[in-house]
Formats: C-alpha cells, structure tokens, sequence
C-alpha cells in the first residue's frame, strides 16, 4: 500500500467496518449497502473510468457494478476484502462493455468516442511553452500523465491504476483481474515501460 | 557474459518486494551494469511521479442521486422477485393440488376461480413509486396513487413556502420539432416572467436552468 494511504477498509474512528456493513447487507439491510456505496463510489467511478475513458459510461458501469455486488453480496466469504471483491465486480462489468461495444462497432474500439482523453490539453500546452510557477507546472504534468494513461491498453490501464493509485498488492491484483502474479509482474512491467517512453521528458524535466 | 534481470525481478524491485538476499544480488548486479542502473533510476522515478500526481479518487457526478438510484433498482428487483415467488409459489400449489384424485373432480370449477384470481389486477400493471429520497432532511417525501387522477402523486412536506415573487401560475412546455421527446418545460410567475426552465441534459439528466429576468 502506499505509505500515506490508508487501507480503503480499514475504518476510521466511530465508522462501522466494511465487514459489519456486509453482514447488515446479507441480512437485507439496503441503508447498510447505501454506506458502502457512498464509501467506495468515488474508487469504483474512478476505476472504471480510467479504464472506459467516458464519464456518462463510467457512471452507469458503477451503478451496475453496485447493483451486481447486491446481487451476489450472499456469496461474499467474510475472509476476503471487500474492496478488492467490489473491485473484481467493477472490472468484469468494464470488460463486458468492451465486448459489447467491441461487438456493436464490429471491430475495434472507436477511439473518437472517448470523452476526456486529454490529448488535445496536452496540445494545447506544447513542452516548451514557458511555467509561470510550480501550481502550473504541476497541473501539465497531471494533464500529461492522464493523457499517457489513456494511451494504454485497458489491460494496462488498470493495472498501473490498481498499483501506483490504489497500491494493491500483486495477490490482490491478480484476484481482481483475474490473472497469474506472472501476469501480473509482466503486465507491470511493460504499461511502465510503454508509460517511461511517453513521459520520460516530461518527468524527468520536472524533477 | 552478464545475464540481464528478467521483468519480474526489475518489477518487484521497483515494488520493493524482493527478499533481503535477492535484493542484495540484485543491487550487486546494478553497480556492474551503469546501463541498467541508470534504466532502473528512470522507472523509479516514474514510480514516484505517478503517485505523487494520480488522484486517487474521482468525485462521482450527482452522487445523491446515483444512491438513490441504486436504492430504487434494488427495491424494485426485491419487488419483482417477491412478485415471481408469490406466482410460482400460488402455481405450485395449484398443480400439486392435481396431483388428488378427488381435486380432478372439481376441477371445472376450480379453473375458473384461479384464471381470475391469476389474472393481474389494473393496480399491478399502473406505475407505483417504490422509494423517494429527499436530500435535505428536513423534507418528508410520500407518495400515492390516485385513482381519480389515474396518477402517482408526489408529496412534499416541510419545504420553505414560496416567496410571492416565485409563485407559479403558469407553465409552457416547448417540444423540439425533430424529437417530441425533447422539450423544456418553462414555470412562469403572475408577473408573466420566466421562473425555472427544466429540461435534460446531454446525458439525459434532469437539468434546472436558473431563472433570468423577461427580456
């Protein structure tokens, strides 16, 4: 986990544990699964938007999502987590879109259909346009490393968000994406390096 | 001849999930090769880029109303399934009770009891509201069908009265010549000026376009 983050489960002062709240839900209480989807509604709108790329998608992927892990929240074994479990949801709901869409548009993904890729921000402020100070250099390079994510395929999308943003573990990566560790590391391995050919410039400048 | 590190181990060291030894055979590897350290320093300093600048979260558009939502297709499937076990429940016992000799007797009888007890009454076809929310706490939400408005009804209580100035006596609804679908609904005040435009959004949201001043 990143240093500075908290566990998403762990919970704070005076805040019922996610695994209380499940119980509560398993038992029919709608108000408790009304707590964990306030919880986690902005994680899973984050997961799945990074990995769509479309806000109004993203939004409608996470409702599924919540909706599916209500659904099957009888079979949720109290050992495991249930962010990551929340999180394997989410990511079968994102892929089954794909395919969808994949299906629909008989092919390949429609790039221009992305809403916010940042592409064209990125465009708009050219690597050797003058930063006035720090605030600014900043924002571009939060606007450069959004576009340079979008540039990933979603399999590595996800697993650099799932790493560097959320600092999940490799075992707790591999469930939610339903993979080998060697598919994990390797996967790691080569979103990082696609991301260093992107950004290389642009961070190492900025350091 | 050197062996280069495979992925994984390039990986799990950027992790830091290396054993103690395996990290020292690895770092051992890194001052014989100036290349390959100088590619590691890079990756890590992506690493600590990334973290640094990804937010970790993304404010979710109109959380209240993605809750209640969500709230509102639970209670509706609840609703549902309740409705298919009440069926089923009702047409086991009916082909069960077959099973009797002397039920087969009666049977014409019985048809006709149960075709009408099976068929759906007007009140399950119309439109029920199943949940309300209201944001603010103080506003108690109820619904109920009306049989001689054939409508559902929505009542709020406990909302601020109107000042006189926003009073509504007059609405305008204008549909867009392409779509019927698409129209924006305009609330007018005594005065004849325009209070409240509703329309929906590009995401086909609800929309309230605040109130301007007649032109």
């Amino acid at each position: 986990m990143k240093p500075d983050m908290p566990s998403p489960n762990a919970p704070v002062d005076g805040e019922v544990s996610d695994l209380e709240l499940v119980k509560r839900c398993q038992a029919g209480d709608t108000r408790a699964f009304d707590a964990l989807v306030t919880k986690y509604r902005n994680r899973i709108y984050s997961m799945a938007y990074h990995i769509i790329q479309n806000e109004t998608e993203a939004w409608d992927i996470s409702q599924e999502a919540f909706i599916k892990a209500w659904r099957a929240m009888g079979s949720f074994k109290s050992d495991a987590s249930f962010y990551t479990w929340l999180y394997r949801i989410t990511h079968n709901v994102c892929y089954d879109w794909m395919r969808k869409k994949k299906f629909e548009s008989e092919g390949e993904f429609d790039d221009s259909e992305r809403e916010h890729r940042v592409a064209a921000g990125a465009e708009a402020v050219p690597r050797g346009a003058p930063r006035p100070d720090q605030a600014m250099k900043n924002a571009e390079l939060k606007v450069q490393i959004d576009w340079a994510i979008s540039q990933l395929s979603p399999d590595h999308r996800q697993i650099i968000l799932l790493k560097e943003m959320d600092g999940l573990s490799y075992q707790e990566i591999a469930d939610v994406m339903k993979c080998s560790l060697g598919t994990v590391m390797s996967r790691l391995f080569y979103a990082r390096k696609k991301l260093q050919e992107l950004l290389k410039e642009t961070y190492e400048n900025a350091a | 001849m050197k062996t280069p590190p495979d992925e994984s181990q390039i990986v799990r060291w950027l992790d830091g999930e290396m054993t103690a030894s395996e990290r020292s055979a690895f770092e051992a590897m890194l001052t014989q090769d100036p290349e390959l350290r100088a590619e590691i320093d890079s990756l890590s300093r992506l690493g600590e880029t990334l973290r640094k600048n990804l937010p970790v979260e993304r404010e979710l558009p109109h959380a209240d109303f993605f809750n209640s939502q969500i709230q509102v297709r639970i209670s509706q499937e609840e609703m549902q399934s309740a409705r298919e076990e009440s069926r089923a429940s009702l047409r086991q016992s009916w082909f069960s009770g077959f099973r009797l000799p002397w039920v087969l007797a009666a049977a014409s009888a019985v048809v006709a009891l149960v075709a009408v007890t099976f068929r759906p009454t007007e009140d399950e076809r119309a439109s029920f509201v199943i949940s309300s929310y209201a944001p603010n706490p103080s506003v108690q939400a109820r619904t109920f069908h009306s049989d001689e408005a054939n409508a559902t009804v929505l009542m709020l209580e406990g909302l601020t009265a109107l000042p006189p100035d926003r009073k509504i006596v007059g609405h305008q609804v204008f549909r867009s010549e392409t779509d019927q679908e698409v129209a924006t609904t305009t609330l007018f005040s005594e005065t004849g000026d325009v209070l409240l435009v509703l329309a929906k959004g590009a995401e086909n949201r609800p929309q309230v376009i605040p109130r301007s001043p007649r032109s």
